[in-house]
């Protein structure tokens, strides 16, 4: 299968590759798999004052979910709680090329955004902003 | 090739009745009326299959998960026969076309029920329809499993044989000591998935189809369905572990 350049690039140089420790502050853990071909992704926030100042994944799986989790981190950097829970897979698939058979892979990190975002908030007593309406357009 | 089919073949498949569900209740070329029939008793011509056929009814078995492996057979053989392209070389293009298209149809059906892991995933699609593809939440410890081996893993890779070869087979001994204990995890996988077989196929073979009746086997997808997905995510770390440790 070509896998667009994109995805070669994260692929091969993967960003922010590691994790954080779960139980540190501010830090939300979305542990998910994709039941069609049982690769597990591992995304990680880390929050302060609602905005994502760092991420963090471990995926595996093939090499397009390795490029949508990777992606993902750099898209979350630097948002808010709120603008992150706006990121679609959609969005990654555009921004990757993704074929149709390749989708899963990137439902797969949206997912893992989602239960990152929800762990965050289960946690935390951290304000409830993700009810603030999320505007900006993901990965502009 | 057999001189007398397929026209021999067309009243009867094998000892079995022909009353699957055509495409068209009417013969695509003399109009006349096909009740469910492999060939128009008029002119002769073979009729397609309809696309929205269950692979089930395409090969005259019931909706049942242990099923008649001989009869799947039988059926498929006869009915290859009835539609194979050979016994259509010399047929105008349309009647080739449509000996193709039920060639394909019916080697699909046969390759998914003969599979019994691509059966039950067949029978959820058929049944559930767009709720087979709701994600199920996977037990999180089965998560936190995966994720811990992948990482032991990895660092297994990482070591370079004459760097340490002691540590290397430590790991390796702890990497095929998990192996096997996930292996019986597949194992007990299979063993609760065969059971929810045992019982569709009870309930399907009871008379009636109320709502108690739906609700019980709605619930019996469920659990395949999470059966299922556990036993991807088992069957995929016990591949990368044989793979890595032997
Ligand atoms: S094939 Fe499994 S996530 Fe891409």
């Amino acid at each position: 299968m070509a896998y667009s350049d994109k995805v070669i690039d994260h692929y091969n140089n993967p960003r922010n590759m590691g994790s954080f420790r779960k139980d540190e502050d501010g830090v939300g853990t979305g542990i998910v798999g994709a039941p069609e071909c049982g690769d597990v992704m591992k995304l990680q926030i880390k929050v302060e004052d609602d905005t994502i100042v760092d991420a963090k994944f471990k995926t595996f799986g093939c090499g397009s979910a390795i490029a949508s989790s990777s992606l993902a981190t750099e898209w979350l950097k630097g948002k808010t709680v709120g603008e992150a829970g706006a990121i679609k897979n959609t969005d990654i698939v555009q921004e990757l090329n993704l074929p149709p058979v390749k989708i899963h892979c990137s439902v797969l990190a949206e997912d893992a955004i989602k239960a990152a975002l929800n762990d965050y908030q289960k946690k935390g007593d951290a304000a409830s902003d993700a009810a603030q309406p999320a505007t900006s357009k993901a990965g502009a | 090739m057999n001189a007398d089919a397929p026209h021999a073949a067309a009243g009867r498949v094998g000892d079995r009745p022909r009353d699957l569900p055509m495409a068209r209740s009417m013969c695509w070329h003399c109009q006349s009326e096909v009740p469910g029939e492999y060939f128009c008793a008029k002119c002769v011509k073979v009729q397609p299959l309809s696309k929205d056929l269950d692979y089930f009814t395409c090969l005259n078995l019931p909706r049942a998960l242990n099923l008649d492996e001989q009869a799947l057979e039988d059926t498929f053989h006869a009915l290859s026969r009835t539609f194979h392209p050979d016994y259509f070389a010399t047929k105008d293009d349309s009647e080739k076309a449509i000996s193709l298209g039920n060639t394909a149809l019916l080697n699909a059906a046969y390759r998914t029920l003969k599979d019994p892991i691509r059966r039950v995933e067949y029978l959820i699609h058929l049944e559930a329809g767009s709720a087979g593809t709701i994600r199920t939440t996977p037990p999180a410890d089965l998560f936190d499993e995966i994720l811990e081996l992948q990482e032991r893993l990895d660092a297994f890779r990482a070591l370079s044989p004459d760097d340490a070869p002691e540590r290397r087979q430590t790991l390796r001994e702890q990497l095929r000591h998990d192996r096997r204990s996930l292996e019986d995890r597949k194992a007990q996988l299979d063993a609760r998935l065969s059971d929810q077989c045992t019982k569709w196929d009870a309930l399907q073979a009871g008379a009636g189809d109320d709502a108690a009746v739906r609700a019980q086997k709605d619930e019996i997808l469920t659990a395949m369905r999470a059966l299922l997905s556990n036993r991807t995510y088992v069957t995929n770390i016990v591949h990368d572990l044989a793979e890595t440790a032997g």
